[in-house]
């Protein structure tokens, strides 16, 4: 439990890569999904600690991989990343954090750890558990 | 009354009492031959008589003469007889002459010559007798008998004269009783008759000319009623008019119309519509052509050039928007021309602010896909180097770098295609089509891509057009966003770039078509497309991407439709764009 798996989605591939090497950096497991489709069947898959979701995809957009995630294991917390600044606020509820894209690896791996941090106090069990108990 | 009735009744005014007056003197002049034909007969009369007494003197001078001889039988008491023979000879024939219309006078004139003949034969028988049996009492006795049956027939004759005479005295009296009354009978008829026709005609004419003149006095109110009206009329109408006459001096002002130009209309009146109506070329501050000329030349309603400023009395300037007209009289001549003009300088300001609005609307469409487009690879940069900070291996801080590079380079080009949006060249430049299309689909991609749109591109070839690309790009970008709107996610945009050859309406050029798979454009839609504030996009549309769109493509000499779109398999609308390949935009020129 001392490398917490991270849930990385967006469209862009090569910001995906690097963004996993920054993670990877961190201490962190990293799986990648270049779609909300792939995003999903990654986890329902593995044990993952936690989501980090680009918002602007095509065919499927953040929002809907968020509530897809959150109607099957609602206790995995989601960082939703965008470069927009005017995200649906229904949206913005449905995860825990939000991030803007361009704020640095120092700020995203700091709200990714606290995002973590609340989540294990909140319910820590939940958070190996494979397969999912939803 | 009309007129040729009035001038039939001044006709017969005229000619009536003339006839009248001509069959009046005639009458009196057949009374005066008569008269004079009288008076005639008297004379004859007279002649008649002096002839006869004349006739009979000579009948005693010679029977004295006779007597004398018979007494004295001295040869020069014959003297008389002799001398009366030839004067006797001529009195008959004289007589006979002047009573050859009386066959009565007549006979007797011959009773009295064979009585005179007999007696003058008696005389000779006297005469040539032996003077001594002269005396002789039977002889005598006879020659007595003789002379006095000629005596007698002579003074019947003359008493027949005298009757005659008194006869026709009396009838020549009469005749002068006559002419005398009928002269007086006739010209009082006349007379009244001429007075009371004149009377009548003239109080018909009379009536004419009063009703007339009620008329025309009539006609002239209702003129100037209908003169005050219109004034009035042209008075209260917000737009400015200025009539002038033919030879285009100026008649006529509205309040508007001294309001803009400067000039009262008392100071205006009579002076050239040059002076008064003082435009000018916007751009050029050339003197524009005086529209009366133009008027006169073109014989038709004008609408003066674009960009005409009007500069007041006082220098003022305002940009109008004008029309001339001519005046035409009943007969088609020209007399006049009427100038309606108005002030169009808060228009052209709210246009020129709704182009700009315009311009922002697109940048704010944009805005988010291009936030979007630039942190995706700053956040990259951002990323790597926070890695490169911590990684010892050269190799890795390479690649590190590398792609760094990479992303950079990525986000300058999204700068700079954002900034061609909105720099724009002074004067127009050399534009290829394809690369200003694709630098279009560059920014627009993203949207493309989340959207799930199918865009399809046909490009023949390089494509080279004059004109400011930022406009352009602007043209284009809304023909685009609004296809992929109306495709909507998963639908289908298809661009088609081709070359126009030179055809009669334009010439060589380009044509660029955006044909989309929406639901299409409703026909009474269709009509609105290109007007302002026109919007199918409710609240979240301006109604103003393609009537900018249409003022700059116009600007460019250029046109933009709605058609049917050339592929079947696309339901939805197709706008095509025709560019020329030279442009005849100018700088600084507003689009709309």
């Amino acid at each position: 439990m001392s490398n917490p798996t991270i849930l990385c989605i967006d469209d862009e591939a090569l910001g995906l890569q690097i963004r996993k090497a920054v993670l990877e950096r961190a201490g962190y497991q990293v799986l990648t999904a270049v779609d909300g489709a792939t995003g999903l069947t990654l986890f329902r898959g593995h044990a993952i600690d936690g989501v980090v979701l680009d918002y602007y995809m095509p065919e499927m957009d953040g929002g809907a991989v968020a509530e897809a995630m959150r109607r099957e294991r609602p206790a995995i917390p989601i960082m939703l990343l965008s470069a927009y600044i005017n995200l649906p606020a229904d949206v913005v509820s449905l995860v825990d954090v939000t991030l803007l894209k361009g704020e640095g690896p120092h700020e995203l791996l700091e709200k990714l750890r606290l995002m973590l941090g609340s989540a294990a106090s909140s319910g820590a069990d939940e958070g190996h558990a494979s397969g999912g108990a939803a | 009354m009309k007129l040729p009735e009035f001038n039939r009744t001044l006709r017969q005014l005229v000619t009536l009492p003339i006839v009248l007056l001509v069959l009046l003197a005639g009458f009196v002049v057949w009374q005066i031959l008569a008269a004079t034909q009288a008076q005639r007969a008297l004379d004859h009369s007279d002649q008649v008589t002096a002839q006869l007494q004349e006739l009979q003197s000579q009948f005693i001078d010679q029977e004295t003469g006779l007597r004398g001889y018979q007494l004295t039988s001295d040869p020069t008491m014959l003297e008389p007889w002799l001398g009366a023979t030839a004067p006797i000879q001529t009195h008959f024939a004289n007589l006979r002459g002047l009573v050859s219309d009386d066959d009565a006078q007549l006979q007797s004139v011959g009773d009295l010559e064979v009585r005179y003949s007999q007696w003058l034969g008696f005389a000779n028988a006297v005469l040539n007798q032996d003077p001594a049996s002269l005396n002789a009492a039977g002889m005598n006795q006879r020659g007595k008998v003789m002379m006095d049956g000629l005596r007698s027939a002579t003074a019947a004759m003359l008493r027949h004269e005298q009757k005659l005479c008194a006869e026709r005295s009396h009838h020549a009296r009469w005749l002068q009783r006559r002419e005398l009354v009928s002269l007086l009978v006739s010209a009082l008829i006349v007379g009244i008759f001429l007075a009371l026709f004149t009377r009548h005609h003239v109080h018909a004419v009379s009536a004419s000319y009063l009703r007339r003149i009620a008329e025309i006095m009539q006609r002239s109110q209702e003129l100037s009623e209908s003169q005050q009206w219109f004034q009035t009329t042209l008075e209260s109408i917000g737009d400015a008019v200025i009539a002038c006459n033919n030879r285009g001096a100026v008649s006529f002002m509205n309040a508007v119309a001294e309001r803009l130009t400067g000039w009262s209309l008392a100071d205006a009146k009579g002076k050239p519509l040059a002076k008064v109506f003082h435009i000018i070329n916007e751009q050029t501050r050339e003197v524009c052509e005086n529209p009366v000329e133009k008027v006169r030349r073109l014989k038709q309603v004008i609408g003066l050039a674009n960009h005409t400023l009007l500069v007041a009395r006082d220098g003022r300037e305002y940009v109008i928007d004008d029309s001339a007209a001519p005046i035409t009289s009943s007969g088609a001549r020209m007399v006049g021309v009427v100038l309606v003009f108005r002030d169009v300088t808060e228009e052209r300001r709210v246009q020129a602010a709704l182009v700009a609005s315009e311009k922002l609307a697109v940048a704010g469409r944009l805005a988010a896909s291009i936030a979007h487009e630039i942190h995706n690879p700053l956040d990259s940069v951002a990323n790597l180097h926070f890695l490169l900070e911590q990684e010892p291996d050269p190799e890795k801080r390479a690649e590190y770098l590398r792609l760094a590079q990479q992303e950079l380079g990525r986000t300058m080009q999204i700068s700079r295609t954002m900034l061609s949006l909105y720099r724009e060249p002074r004067a127009p430049i050399q534009i290829d089509l394809r690369e200003l299309i694709e630098g279009v689909l560059l920014l627009l991609d993203r949207r493309v891509q989340n959207q799930g749109i199918q865009l399809g591109t046909s490009i023949a070839g390089e494509l080279v057009v004059e004109g400011f690309p930022a406009e352009l790009r602007q043209v284009f970008t809304n023909l685009i966003v609004n296809a992929i709107e109306a495709a909507g996610p998963k639908g289908r945009v298809e661009i088609r770039l081709d070359r126009a050859e030179s055809a009669e309406l334009h010439g060589a050029g380009a044509i660029i078509e955006v044909a989309d798979s929406g639901p299409g454009i409703a026909p009474e839609a269709a009509k609105k497309l290109f007007q302002p504030f026109f919007t199918t996009k409710g609240a979240d549309g301006t109604g103003l991407g393609l009537w900018v769109s249409m003022g700059i493509v116009q600007k460019h000499g250029g046109a933009i439709s709605l058609v049917e779109s050339a592929n079947q398999d696309l339901s939805g609308a197709c706008i095509r764009v025709f560019l020329p390949a030279r442009t005849l935009a100018e700088a600084g020129q507003p689009a709309a």
